[in-house]
């Protein structure tokens, strides 16, 4: 009797981990043979992948973007592409490992959080390319190109922004103090990029601006970011930019509650969060999906920039400011020409954007 | 500067931090004082919250959502209960299980129900009960503000996490049925002699649970953020056995105790705010609640007593 019974839990166990690692596995599209209806010239058909940062797909931020660059690849150059996901740090070595050993060349591994496992992988298959999406390898490997982006830059425009807004009454959240937040997700240089870009951004056009930054430690807990949100608001706080990933999902919500206006980051979140219009001004955009699109390209032309660390900012289109979408009409021109200046200045070198605080 | 940090939402924001935590922690005491170890509440704060807001998707009524998260958290425990109760598994293995059957369940879900990962679209929340005018002006209004934030601010189920910690308290320690409970955790061997089922006690133990979990599940989607996110517990599960432990098996002291933890974390959120004033890197304040929980788990607070029987599969002789 209880023989049959350890064996019925064994089944029962096994099961459970079967339905556990189930979307481990299931990727969207997963090749979805697309050199079938391409006129496949090429005798090799390129095979692009990407690895995801914990955060996964549907982060609506830069896992999602560098999918949305694989994709636009896969249409428009006939590549055949994969996606891993990571669901652990400790994912990323054997999911690298994984498509590196079935022949799959570029390799992007996107997040910060993989520098390290890119630097001891890369060298391991020398003939695979790798593409590292927020990575910068110093000193530089020779089949492997940093993708990096000048978030201060970017943010620096959502400053300008949230700096004269802030003073402004288009809107009813608006209040009359000269306050405004930034919500963190994780205390390290890449966001730090976001706050000093933000802070000078506003302080340029509203020198006595009040800037109150918090962090959450982490980038999912939407609970946290709400609560971060709430903080803020209570602070006077009326226009808030946030680069924390899905923590600044809640953070959206402490603004519809309280009554704040929102900056989102990294996607346009206007059309990436569904009813957030009421509050989101504009949002920073980093155009990773282009920085991993054209990556690609120079593979299937043979150019790749293997060894270099690439920068896109203003300039090259890595980064901008989405559309006012829903505040169009309401912010005032003077804010759009003061954009519009800030942005001609940082471009032509007028203004250098600090990285750090 | 201490205006910024002392504030009405800052023990608001600890009561609203406090609530998701209290509701698992009563669960766990629930269920250990049955003698059955739940380190599952994680996985069905989470299995709640996903179903919660997948009711509410379907039906646009968050009332029956909070009732879909509590019958799925009671739903998934039965995993828990069977493995453990009649098959007599290792209950920390069980749980594990559990966690780990959550993650992918509601992560495969809602790429077969919503075509995606990540977040869900927004639903509709459950409003804070109360909203009164504030009365006067001057110090009263400036006193209506503090107590109006702290006692009147809050969603439903965060005053009913508190009437459920009381109702609960009450139960276990003055009732029939709360004897047995601590008996089958004590001793079972001694109920059993007297005729009562131990594995029908222990399995309305481990139903209970779960429902309280599913509940705190309910709390952080329903009416906290408004949306399912993948992993969103994001460890509450396990503080809460923490303050479970802390409020030594007893459910007004696991509300207690979440509340400290609710507080250390809201505390460190404004401390933040003097960033501005003092340099110090915000790890430092993060590192609040979790600092906390080493403390009190290491004995700061005396010995913590375990119920006896406690991990302990029931056979009959």
């Amino acid at each position: 009797m209880k023989g049959k019974k350890s064996k019925v839990l064994a089944v029962l166990l096994a099961l459970m981990l079967v339905v556990a690692f189930v979307p481990a596995c299931a990727q969207e599209e997963p090749t979805d043979d697309p050199g079938a209806d391409q006129p496949a010239e090429e005798e090799v058909t390129i095979k692009a992948a990407m690895v995801t940062d914990v955060g996964g797909l549907g982060d609506k931020s830069f896992n999602d973007l560098s999918y949305e660059g694989l994709k636009r690849a896969q249409e428009e150059l006939g590549v055949e592409i994969e996606v891993l996901e990571s669901k652990e740090i400790t994912d990323y070595e054997s999911n690298i490992d994984q498509l590196a050993t079935a022949g799959f060349s570029p390799i992007f591994a996107v997040g910060f959080l993989m520098t390290d496992t890119v630097i001891k992988m890369a060298p391991e298959y020398p003939d695979t390319q790798f593409g590292g999406v927020d990575e910068f390898f110093d000193p530089p490997i020779d089949n492997v190109v940093g993708l990096n982006f000048k978030e201060q830059e970017g943010s620096y425009l959502a400053g300008v922004v949230a700096g004269l807004a802030t003073k402004e009454t288009f809107d009813a959240k608006l209040n009359p103090d000269n306050v405004i937040g930034f919500v963190g997700g994780m205390d390290v240089p890449l966001i730090k990029r976001f706050e000093a870009g933000f802070i000078a951004g506003a302080k340029s056009v509203n020198p006595d601006v009040k800037v109150i930054s918090l962090y959450a430690g982490n980038f999912t807990d939407q609970a946290k970011g709400k609560e971060l949100g709430l903080s803020l608001i209570e602070q006077k706080a009326d226009v808030i930019y946030a680069a924390a990933g899905a923590v600044g999902l809640g953070t959206i919500q402490a603004c519809q509650e309280r009554g704040a206006l929102f900056i989102g980051v990294d996607a346009d979140q206007f059309e990436t969060v569904p009813g957030s219009g009421d509050v989101m001004l504009t949002s920073m955009m980093k155009r990773v999906d282009i920085a991993v699109f054209e990556t690609i390209k120079s593979v299937v032309d043979g150019t790749f920039a293997g060894g270099e660390n690439q920068v896109f900012g203003l300039a090259e289109g890595g980064v901008d400011l989405a559309p006012y979408h829903d505040f169009d009409t309401k912010v005032p021109q003077s804010i759009k020409d003061a954009v519009a200046k800030a942005r001609e200045d940082i471009i032509s070198g007028a203004v250098t954007v600090p990285d750090a605080l | 500067m201490l205006g910024d940090i002392i504030t009405p939402d800052l023990f608001a924001s600890a009561l609203r931090m406090a609530t998701p935590l209290a509701l698992a922690a009563i669960g766990g005491t629930i269920c250990e004082r049955a003698g059955v170890v739940n380190i599952a509440l994680e996985g069905i704060m989470l299995t709640g919250a996903f179903f919660g807001t997948a009711m509410v998707l379907l039906t646009g009524s968050p009332w029956l959502g909070v009732i879909a998260a509590v019958a799925s958290g009671a739903g998934i425990s039965a995993v828990h209960a069977f493995a453990s109760i009649n098959l007599r598994s290792n209950q920390v293995i069980s749980g594990t299980a559990i966690n780990l059957l959550a993650l992918g369940l509601t992560g495969f879900l809602m790429e077969l129900w919503y075509g995606h990962p990540g977040t869900t679209d927004p639903i509709k929340v459950l409003r804070p009960i109360f909203n009164f005018e504030s009365p006067g002006g001057g110090a009263i209004a400036e006193a209506w503000r503090w107590f109006d934030s702290i006692v009147f601010s809050h969603t439903p189920i965060v005053y009913l996490t508190i009437l459920i910690a009381i109702v609960a308290q009450v139960a276990i320690h003055r009732t029939k049925w709360g004897l047995r409970l601590r008996a089958l955790g004590e001793h079972p061997r001694a109920v059993d002699t007297v005729g009562v089922s131990v594995y029908r006690g222990r399995w309305v133990a481990v139903l209970m649970s779960g429902a309280l979990a599913g509940l705190a599940g309910a709390n952080l989607t329903i009416e906290q953020v408004g949306s399912f996110t993948e992993n969103m517990t994001n460890g509450r599960g396990f503080i809460a056995l923490a303050a479970n432990i802390f409020g030594r098996w007893t459910p007004v002291g696991s509300y207690l105790a979440s509340l400290l933890f609710g507080f250390a974390d809201a505390l460190q959120i404004k401390l933040q705010i003097l960033r501005g004033v003092v340099s110090i890197p915000p790890q430092l304040f993060l590192m609040l609640p979790y600092l906390l929980t080493v403390i009190v788990l290491a004995g700061v607070i005396g010995r913590a007593v375990a119920p006896a029987a406690v991990g302990e599969p029931y056979e009959k002789g």
